[in-house]
């Protein structure tokens, strides 16, 4: 029996390099972009994926954490004066209602943290799923009371529920 | 506090890298940038003559790599190819449009004697060559209508095979032989023009 060999392919290969362009390949071998094109890159990157990685409340920033602590705070400050006027009576120390803190950064950053300090802030509570808490589609949409600590520079250290 | 996840440990094959980028991984766009980013500025300094250019357009593709902005297809092939393919795009918006007119939007390969003055000027990487010879090849090949040096440079300096200059430049393969042949042959008599004055002078 004869087998017949496949015919070869045509030769992809291109030929041989010219040696005129040696030099100037060698030359060229160093040549890398700037240092600054990498920063620009990986700075690109970091706002890319830092921001979409973020929690929300990282997101807000100390600006943003402050500009709420105003805002809840005033309408807070109206609403204990409405209540002793209504009530009659100054509000108790009464913490019943009130969770336990959740840890949004390590227990060595919090309490390593030169100034700690508590904001009175609302949350949506659709964000507390993403910190083990019960949400369900009926109230998901709702705002709730929360009393965060923010370390000195601003960033969120612990969350607790003012309200359920 | 660790914004991205940390490094991976033996970050491999460019899709595995691509992968991790996509998952937010610094180290994995790092070490992308740092395989690629060499031949690439490379190829757009020899395509622009520009240092400037070059890492303008080596920010641009990357940046563009990891936006989105150009999306690569590993089914279409190697991320290195699709890399250069950007970056001489980008080279190619820097030429004048009437340079692109007439050279980029036409396959007739019958200019090879129109001067190009991107080089007219000195640029950083004269400088930087001090070979005599190297300096004479690269301003003969800063001379060359941008179609030849495309294919030129990607052949002669970056050793990328016909398959790959096809892929790079979207060209067939029979163009690809055509323009390094025409290619060659133009650089040859442009060099013969410069080394005449001398062997003269010599003489």
């Amino acid at each position: 029996m004869t087998t017949t060999a496949p015919p070869a392919p045509e030769p992809l290969l291109p030929p041989l390099r010219d040696p005129l362009f040696d030099n100037l390949r060698d030359g060229l071998a160093g040549q890398q972009a700037p240092a600054a094109v990498q920063h620009a890159v990986m700075a690109a990157f970091a706002r890319q994926h830092g921001a979409a990685r973020r929690p929300w409340w990282r997101r807000l920033g100390a600006t943003g954490w402050g500009l709420a602590a105003c805002g809840t705070g005033g309408l807070g400050a109206m609403a204990l004066l409405l209540a002793v006027m209504m009530a009659g009576r100054p509000p108790g120390d009464d913490d019943a209602g009130r969770g336990d803190f959740i840890a949004l950064d390590t227990v060595e950053r919090i309490e390593q943290d030169p100034a700690p300090r508590m904001l009175a802030t609302m949350v949506p509570r659709s964000s507390l799923a993403a910190l083990g808490v019960a949400v369900s589609p009926d109230n998901a949409g709702d705002m709730v009371k929360a009393e965060m600590l923010v370390g000195a520079d601003g960033s969120p250290l612990a969350l607790r529920l003012a309200s359920e | 506090m660790k914004p991205f996840p940390s490094a991976p440990t033996t970050p491999d094959s460019d899709s595995e890298l691509l992968r991790q980028m996509h998952a937010g991984v610094a180290a994995a766009f790092e070490a992308l940038y740092r395989r690629h980013q060499g031949p690439l500025y490379r190829f757009c300094l020899m395509r622009s003559s520009s240092a400037q250019i070059a890492a303008d357009v080596v920010q641009e593709t990357f940046i563009g790599l990891l936006t989105g902005a150009f999306k690569f297809d590993p089914l279409r092939g190697s991320l290195a190819n699709f890399l250069f393919g950007v970056g001489r795009n980008l080279v190619m918006k820097q030429d004048k449009p009437s340079a692109q007119a007439s050279r980029f939007d036409s396959d007739s390969d019958d200019d090879d004697d129109a001067p190009d003055a991107v080089c007219a000027a000195p640029t950083p990487l004269q400088r930087l060559l001090l070979n005599e010879q190297a300096e004479q090849v690269r301003l003969a090949l800063a001379t060359l209508p941008p179609h030849y040096r495309d294919v030129l440079i990607l052949f002669e300096l970056h050793e990328r095979s016909y398959l790959d200059i096809a892929a790079i430049c979207q060209l067939d393969i029979g163009t690809v032989r055509s323009r390094l042949s025409r290619g060659r042959a133009a650089l040859g008599k442009r060099l013969a023009a410069w080394r005449e004055p001398v062997n003269v002078a010599l003489h």
